[in-house]
Order: C-alpha cells, then sequence, then structure tokens
C-alpha cells in the first residue's frame, strides 16, 4: 500500500512539475539546496525504516523544516556575500551518503545471511539424499 | 512491507508519504525544466569566473567606447564652434555690405546735418557754385550730400547744359533755383566751416552775387540714388 502511494505520488508529482511555469534562474538556486534537503530526508527516513525507528513526525518535520531553513539559509548566505549553500550541500549530501551506507549495509547483511541460510538448506537436503 | 514495522496508523503514514511524494517530485521537475530551460541561454549557465571575464572584457569594451564618444563629442563641439564662426563671419559680412551700401548711396540716409539753400540774385548760380558746396561740404565732413533731391555720389557729374540755361546732375536735369544741397555730417563742424567769415561758402557766395542760406537740423533725410551703379571697364587689381 505504501508502495502504491509512492507510485501514484511520484507520478501525480511529475505531472504537475511538467506543468508547473518555469521559475527565474535566480531563484532555483535556492530550489535546489531545498530539494537536496528533502532528499536527504527521503533517504533518512528510508534508513530508519530499516533501523525500525521510523517516525513520522520527525520525518515530515525534518522533510518540510530542514527544506524551508536551507533555503533560508542559502538567502542569508547570499545577503552576507558568503556560500552557506555550499555548507548546507556538504552536510546534505554527506548525511545522505551515510543513510545510503546504512541501507546498502542492510541488504548486504540481508543477502549474506539468506546465502547462508540456503546453503546450509542445501547441504541438509544433500545429506538427506545422500542418506 | 510488513517486515518494515513503522510506528503509528498505517493509512496516516501513506497518505503523508503520498503528499510528500507529490510535493517532493513536482519540485524536483520544476527543478529539471528550469534548468533545461536555462541552458538554452546560455550566459545563465556560465561559472561564476568565466561571467566575470565576460563582464570585465564588455566593461573595457564600455569604457573604449565612452572614450570614443567623448571625442566624437568634442569634434562635434569643434564644428560647432567653427559653425558659429562662419555665423559671425557672415553677420560681419552683412553689416560691411549695409554700411558700403549706405557708403555708396543705395539706401535711404538720415541724421543730423545742414541744409544750404542757394538763389540766384545778381548772378545765376552755375556748376561751380554747386561743385564748390559740394567740395566745402565734403572737406567739412559731410557723409552724404543731395542736391534738390538728388544724391550726390563718388561719380556724380555736375555740369552745365545748353548755355548755362540748366544744371545736370547725375545726367539728370535739374530744376532751376533755387537749389536746395543737403548734407549729412557733423552739423556744427559744417556750419561753422561754411559760415567762416570771407573763406566760407556763405561768404564767398554773397560776395559773387548769390543767396545762400544755411539751415541746421537735427534730422535730415537723404533719398537713395535712383540709378544703377555698374562698372565696365574697371577690376579689382590683384596684387601677386
Amino acid at each position: 500500500m505504501i508502495f502504491i502511494a509512492i507510485l501514484l505520488g511520484c507520478l501525480i508529482g511529475a505531472l504537475i512539475g511538467i506543468n508547473m511555469p518555469i521559475i527565474s534562474y535566480t531563484y532555483s538556486g535556492y530550489l535546489a539546496i531545498a530539494i537536496i534537503a528533502a532528499l536527504d530526508s527521503v533517504f533518512g527516513g528510508i534508513s530508519s525504516t530499516l533501523n525500525k525507528n521510523f517516525d513520522l513526525k520527525v520525518f515530515v518535520s525534518g522533510f518540510f523544516g530542514n527544506a524551508i531553513l536551507s533555503i533560508l539559509l542559502t538567502y542569508l548566505g547570499q545577503k552576507l556575500n558568503v556560500d552557506i549553500y555550499l555548507a548546507a550541500i556538504v552536510v546534505f549530501v554527506g548525511r545522505m551518503f551515510n543513510n545510503l551506507a546504512i541501507i546498502r549495509r542492510y541488504y548486504l547483511n540481508k543477502w549474506t545471511i539468506d546465502r547462508q541460510k540456503n546453503i546450509k538448506n542445501n547441504k541438509k537436503v544433500q545429506q538427506k539424499d545422500i542418506k | 512491507m510488513k517486515k518494515f514495522k513503522i510506528r503509528g496508523d498505517i493509512t496516516v503514514v501513506t497518505v503523508v508519504i503520498f503528499i510528500v511524494c507529490i510535493v517532493l517530485v513536482s519540485v524536483m521537475f520544476m527543478q529539471f525544466r528550469t534548468i533545461e530551460q536555462t541552458e538554452i541561454t546560455q550566459i545563465e549557465t556560465m561559472r561564476e569566473s568565466e561571467l566575470r571575464t565576460a563582464l570585465s572584457e564588455w566593461k573595457t569594451k564600455y569604457e573604449e567606447l565612452e572614450k570614443q564618444l567623448e571625442e566624437i563629442d568634442d569634434k562635434i563641439n569643434e564644428y560647432n564652434e567653427t559653425i558659429e564662426n562662419n555665423e559671425e563671419t557672415a553677420k560681419l559680412i552683412d553689416e560691411e555690405l549695409k554700411e558700403s551700401n549706405i557708403l555708396v548711396g543705395k539706401t535711404d540716409v538720415e541724421g543730423e546735418g545742414v541744409i544750404i539753400t542757394l538763389n540766384n540774385n545778381s548772378k545765376n548760380v552755375k556748376a561751380y557754385d554747386l561743385i564748390d558746396l559740394v567740395n566745402e561740404l565734403r572737406y567739412a565732413g559731410a557723409e552724404a550730400i543731395s542736391i534738390n533731391n538728388t544724391r550726390v555720389l563718388a561719380m556724380t557729374d555736375i555740369i552745365d547744359m545748353a548755355n548755362d540755361t540748366y544744371i545736370m546732375v547725375n545726367l539728370e536735369r535739374l530744376e532751376g533755383a533755387p537749389y536746395v544741397i543737403k548734407a549729412i555730417g557733423n552739423k556744427e563742424y559744417i556750419s561753422s566751416i561754411l559760415s567762416l567769415k570771407g573763406s566760407g561758402f556763405i561768404d564767398r557766395a554773397t560776395t559773387n552775387g548769390l543767396t545762400a542760406s544755411l539751415e541746421v537740423k537735427n534730422k535730415i533725410e537723404i533719398p537713395k540714388y535712383n540709378g544703377e551703379i555698374k562698372i565696365e571697364y574697371m577690376k579689382e587689381l590683384v596684387k601677386e
């Protein structure tokens, strides 16, 4: 059911995004930072789901809060003539890699455990056959 | 799906994730389209350093053009000045022309001066008397002279005609006496010269048997010369 929701959401979102008017280039920098923040929250949510400590409130607040905060920080940086968006990108992308590593390890672990189980089962079957 | 244990109501989670997906993907697509669109206009996809160099190039070009503009402005100013000078010279030439016209006698003139009336008494007025008077007036600095409203010019002839029965001035027959001679000039100077005792024209005329009266006026009008001034034989001598 959640997967169907994700698929449908992606489809509808794509349709909306294609039909939306084009924003000017100066504001697309803010939007990019917001997207990076949101993606970070999504990967964080996936890894927390795998770790079985997913919290909807944390996820939603992180999704929107990080996006808005990063936009505000980027704006502030532009006013101060400091590239704060670089720091935001470093932090968010670094966390994304962390979360991706967690996800990768989880599935690697699962895969190796499954294979070991399979090998054991096969051996048992073979032993039975031999007997 | 059940292997992911999620806290909270499953439907709420589903709806929230649905909304989140919509928001995220729509914003992402917006961004994609923006970036695609802006790649068409290459300026905005250029790196900042490239933009800086381009900007500095444009600035130098702008400065050069500004210099050129200044130079051209200066030139235009010079041209304008020369045009003004030409206008001034044209004005000067115009004034000179007016002056020479006045001097030559092609215009009606007015000014202070004297009026002399000559009349026959024991003798008739001869051309010689008129020439004498004109000479004396010229000596006294008269600028314009007329005899019976005929302008006396540089080449004016004053001659007796037909056995002294009449006088011709400018090849025109004058009415008989009295002859009215008008002269514009310094009225006091002219009148004092004409009325010198003994050697003045008035005295000489009376001793020659004529009546001459002198009248000093603040405003005398003298008409212009009506004929044409022809130059047929002489031309300007150009010294090499």
